[in-house]
């Protein structure tokens, strides 16, 4: 049987094999990744994509509920110091009411709840970075301004009802704000402002229409009750929020280590598998260093 | 008696045809390492006996030897199976290089660093689409609007770019393959010029060198268009494309002429159009024309897919809400609104300047709502690319180009395999093997000697039957 006489060309091309196989290992080893062509795991590179998308909207979440939390602790203080500001005012009227006080101390009483008021529409006009957040979708101006034009005074609210949410990873959405209107302006005795504006007015001049001020006492605890309850909506926020975060972290965790299991080189097995090759091509170059010698060709035995 | 006398003429034809042997493995030898030669053996052929004393009772002697010539050690059908099989790894090799440089502009992140990786267009969807869900946090922070802004102009430079980059490797393809086609007219010149003289020189047998040579300009051919042989009457071949057009008919050549048509070179045979027949035919102009016009084009039309319906999501939504400058529905596009899918990824840019005209507000709102950024954060899970999500559809685009790449790269290898293979037959009968060579040398170089031994011997006796036996001069 005849053989092909040119096999050490066929050699060389097994060598150049072995060489762009160890080009693509070494590849492998200092990128510490495996798939470093999308052909060469097309399943891989594509379940990247969306692992990738997956961890970096965790990532964005993460940042933006830290941004959302600050904006909700500080809704959440504030309505903590009105509830303050609210009970001392109460207080405030109800020792009015008990008819032991002089004029003075009866207007006196007036000029504080007055002082009451404006810590309250102050706090009412909270702003976090430049957003009033008790003024619904209008956050550009101060939601609160009461005129002093009548008596009893009255507070208006400038803002809208609108409510916005925080969309999660998993669609969820967290409320961010309750607008102001429904905190301070309650129907009915549910008014926080009005309870105020009204005692306000019981008491000033010194005189006491102590129906009238029990009445309008009585309609401040209720609104301070109704107060308290919009608050528990922002608290179970921030709950909500901070339950969302931690789980959001605990997957981006799994979906990085899913994703680095898919992507990264098994190192140990990259270096075996190069080792082999280094083996193979010392083999190869000895074969033809062997074969290619002049010592194989029939021609140097026979001489003239 | 003529017996002495005719055994010198043997010898004399014995040592003249020896050296005619020796002749063609000089030749052999000399030749190895030519490209395209085929080996040759040479041809003995056994003279015409005498018949001494007539009639059926006479002697048969034999008249030696004589050197006819040699033969090329070829297998046509070996050779045709092999440019067969270079036209079909010419082609997906032609092929596969294009997509290799398309799958380059498609990179795989790592995901090793938290910052995505320059041109990663899957990354870039999702951060865009992020960008809408950290505005929810706070719709009027300028420095929010500003990021949807900066990712958006990275997503569409990062598409814009991919299409460019394929548009100029299409230019690319294209000036190759029209480089092909002028290769391919002087092949076939050549051929049609060979056929003539192979026909005039040696109608019925191997023409030997010229066959040789028109063997190299076939294997040549094959590997850069996908061709039929046929053979004709007198030793002579005709040549069609794979799909049938004429290239060569016996002594006459047909060309290939190139026209542009819609910005890219088409190829016309006889005044028909073969461009699409040529894509599928083999060969590196089939290579060239499957990557310029089927898979770079498919690569194309899958960005503008996602820059077409990205781009008009956006902008339906943008225009659909109240932005911070309070306008109510004419906040105007964010990118550049594309009038049809073809094209729309070359030209995605971001077209407005001023952050505030990001609507993130619902119409009618105040500017303080978040609802129309929800709704654009939403586009992210909506079915809005071709009924997948943005980054399903870019994964999914991912996973088929990588697969389509690792197919013609499998095909690839196992074509050239069967190369390989081929060429083993094939050069294992045709090609110069030196140690034959070297065998052949000696086996001629001894019948030489034999020869001119014989040749001394008859002398001799010659010699002795002169002298009739006696010490004479004669020696």
């Amino acid at each position: 049987m005849r053989v092909d006489p040119n096999y050490i060309t066929n050699l060389a091309g097994a060598l150049d094999q072995v060489q762009g196989n160890q080009q693509l290992l070494t590849n492998e080893l200092s990128s510490g990744v495996r798939v470093n062509s999308i052909s060469q795991d097309p399943l891989a590179a594509g379940e990247n994509v969306l692992l990738l998308n997956q961890i970096q909207q965790d990532d964005s979440f993460t940042q933006t509920s830290s941004l959302v939390t600050g904006q909700l602790q500080v809704a959440d203080s504030a309505l903590g110091s009105v509830v303050t500001q609210l009970t001392q005012a109460i207080s405030l009227a109800t020792s009015a009411n008990n008819g032991t006080l002089n004029s003075s101390d009866v207007q006196s009483v007036s000029n504080q709840i007055a002082g009451i008021l404006a810590e309250v529409q102050s706090l009412a006009n909270t702003s976090y970075q430049g957003q009033y957040i008790f003024g619904g979708g209008e956050t550009s101006a101060a939601p609160f301004s009461t005129s002093n034009a009548t008596s009893p005074a009255v507070t208006t609210y400038s803002g809208d009802s609108d409510v916005n949410y925080l969309q999660m990873p998993n669609g969820q959405k967290i409320q961010l704000n309750v607008p102001g209107d429904q905190i301070f302006l309650g129907s009915g005795s549910n008014n926080v402002f009005a309870a105020l504006n009204n005692l306000i007015a019981d008491y000033s001049g010194g005189k006491v229409n102590t129906q009238q001020a029990v009445n309008d006492t009585a309609s401040l605890n209720t609104a301070l009750n109704y107060l308290s309850q919009q608050r528990v909506t922002i608290d179970n926020s921030i709950t909500r929020l901070t339950a969302a975060t931690d789980a959001v972290g605990s997957q981006q965790t799994q979906l990085t280590a899913a994703q680095t299991n898919l992507m990264q080189a098994d190192i140990p097995q990259v270096a075996t598998q190069l080792s082999l090759s280094e083996t193979q091509q010392t083999a190869l170059e000895d074969v033809i260093a062997q074969l290619g010698s002049q010592q194989n060709s029939l021609f140097s035995k026979i001489g003239p | 008696m003529g017996t002495i006398n005719s055994a010198f003429s043997i010898m004399s034809q014995a040592l003249e045809a020896d050296q005619a042997a020796l002749n063609v493995t000089a030749n052999n030898v000399a030749n190895a390492n030519t490209p395209g030669y085929t080996e040759e053996r040479p041809d003995w052929q056994q003279n015409a006996p005498i018949n001494i004393g007539g009639g059926i009772n006479g002697m048969q002697i034999g008249q030696g030897v004589t050197e006819t010539g040699a033969t090329s050690q070829r297998d046509r059908v070996l050779n045709e199976r092999l440019d067969q099989q270079q036209q079909l790894a010419s082609a997906s090799s032609a092929r596969l290089s294009a997509l290799n440089a398309v799958q380059t502009l498609f990179t795989p992140d790592s995901g090793s660093t938290s910052s995505s990786s320059a041109g990663d267009i899957g990354s870039d969807i999702t951060s865009f689409f992020d960008s809408f869900s950290s505005l929810e946090a706070n719709p009027t922070n300028n420095a929010l609007r500003q990021n949807v802004l900066s990712t958006g102009s990275t997503l569409a430079g990062d598409i814009s770019n991919a299409a460019a980059s394929l548009n100029a490797q299409r230019t690319a393809l294209d000036q190759e393959a029209a480089g092909v086609a002028s290769q391919v007219n002087s092949l076939t010149s050549a051929l049609a010029q060979l056929n003539l003289e192979i026909q005039s020189s040696s109608p019925n047998g191997d023409a030997g060198v010229l066959e040789d040579q028109r063997q190299q300009d076939l294997s040549q051919l094959s590997q850069l268009i996908g061709i039929n042989q046929i053979t004709t009457e007198n030793n002579g071949l005709s040549i069609t494309t794979t799909s049938g057009q004429l290239l060569v008919s016996e002594g006459q050549s047909f060309q290939i002429s190139t026209g542009i048509v819609n910005g890219v070179t088409n190829f016309f045979a006889d005044g028909n159009n073969i461009t699409p027949q040529l894509a599928s035919g083999g060969g590196q102009l089939g290579g060239y024309l499957a990557a310029r016009d089927q898979d770079i084009p498919s690569v194309l039309n899958s960005l503008d897919q996602l820059a077409y319906n990205v781009s008009t999501q956006v902008n339906t939504l943008n225009n659909g809400g109240t932005d911070q400058a309070g306008d109510n529905g004419n906040a105007g596009d964010i990118f550049l609104q594309p009038t049809q899918v073809e094209g729309s990824a070359l030209g995605m840019s971001v077209v407005i300047t001023d952050p505030n005209h990001i609507a993130a507000a619902s119409l009618g709102a105040g500017t303080g709502d978040n609802s129309n950024a929800i709704a654009l954060a939403n586009l992210a899970s909506q079915a809005i690319v071709n009924g997948q999500t943005p980054s399903n559809y870019f994964s999914n685009f991912v996973t088929t180009l990588g697969s389509t790449v690792q197919q013609v790269q499998t095909e690839n290898a196992a074509q050239n395999a069967s190369i390989t293979q081929l060429q083993t037959q094939r050069d294992a009968l045709s090609s110069v093997n030196l140690n034959d060579e070297a065998s052949s040398m000696t086996q001629f170089e001894r019948s030489y000697q034999a020869a001119a031994q014989v040749f001394t011997m008859l002398n001799t006796i010659m010699a002795s039957a002169l002298n009739l036996g006696e010490q004479a001069t004669v020696a």
